[in-house]
């Protein structure tokens, strides 16, 4: 091996070595605007932003990268509903929930651009607890309670 | 335009009121309870946490076929919960209980490694998320009693990117 071909692995190595070593590097910029006082939880990633549900009046939040802002959701959140899991398309258009409201726990669907809010049913009946939805938005996975088991289901939406 | 507009809203409407549809489910002869669902970015894959002879592990199964897909070098003695995928789910994020410790791993189904990935300061990962690119992390992390959900960047990672995405 010529001295050149030598360095040049060693290089390499040292290089692929670095990267491995690269762990979790919080995102300083962005981590401020999220952070509140109380129990954030349920975080979502799509690939334009992220979804989750904030404290205080437990709402479903949604912060855009583009701008590193929060954007509002019209029509999704309501004061005397206490949001359970959410989850967000990639393009961060489609949002699924899980809310209690009035003692029912329900599953809906936000569709942003539309500000529309839908319930969706569970046939046979059962009690949603934590919902999915897939990164085209075509695609609904909820973990549903049926007679004291757990079950996953999926449901393709339109 | 508004036309426009206002009929893509009945039609949204029409199609999501007939949703009460039976949804599809994957159970197995052993498996008992299933949860912590997530999916693939074109939904091809679901992934949940299903109990095995009393473990709780993540279950990989493919929606076409209903098959299991293998996990193989995965660490199946310890519990898992919250897993996520990214888009065509090469990477399979997920929090992995060593005693009374929790750590975010992830599993490149592409090089069938995973990779542990701790946290700094003593936080308690509680849930995440994986973008479907796989480069980015959100967590809900444990902290002196209070949830606070944080990103992070997975800078080592190749893209996983849906089938026609332009490279940045």
């Amino acid at each position: 091996m010529s001295k050149k071909a030598f360095f040049y692995c060693l290089f390499s190595f040292l290089l692929l070595g670095g990267c491995e070593g690269q762990g979790l590097q919080p995102e300083l910029g962005l981590n401020p605007r999220i952070s509140q006082p109380g129990d954030d939880s349920s975080p979502s990633l799509a690939a334009t932003g992220m979804a989750w549900i904030a404290p205080g009046s437990a709402q479903v939040r949604w912060l855009d990268f583009s701008t590193g802002f929060g954007s509002p959701l019209p029509g999704l959140n309501r004061p005397d509903a206490q949001p359970i899991s959410v989850s967000v398309d990639s393009a961060g258009k489609r949002f699924a929930l899980v809310r209690s409201l009035a003692g029912r726990t329900e599953l809906l669907i936000y569709e942003r651009n539309l500000a529309l809010l839908r319930p969706i049913g569970l046939v046979p009946a059962g009690v949603p607890a934590k919902v999915a939805i897939s990164g085209d938005g075509r695609v609904l996975a909820v973990q549903v309670s049926r007679g004291g088991r757990w079950q996953v289901e999926l449901l393709d939406l339109p | 335009m508004i036309w426009q507009v206002r009929c893509k809203q009945f039609l949204l409407l029409t199609s999501l009121c007939l949703l009460n549809a039976c949804g599809q489910r994957f159970e197995a002869p052993g498996i008992g309870d299933q949860q912590d669902p997530a999916l693939s970015g074109n939904g091809r894959l679901l992934v949940t946490v299903a109990e095995r002879s009393g473990r709780r592990a993540v279950r990989l199964v493919e929606r076409s076929t209903g098959n299991e897909l293998p996990l193989k070098g995965l660490n199946w003695g310890m519990p898992h919960r919250s897993p996520s995928l990214s888009w065509n789910g090469r990477y399979l994020a997920f929090i992995l209980q060593r005693g009374e410790r929790s750590e975010i791993v992830v599993f490149d189904r592409a090089l069938a490694r995973l990779r542990p990935l701790p946290l700094p300061g003593e936080r308690s990962p509680q849930a995440l998320t994986i973008s479907p690119d796989g480069k980015r992390l959100g967590v809900q992390l444990l902290h002196r009693g209070q949830q606070d959900v944080e990103l992070f960047n997975l800078p080592s990672h190749e893209p996983d990117l849906p089938p026609g995405a332009p490279l940045r």
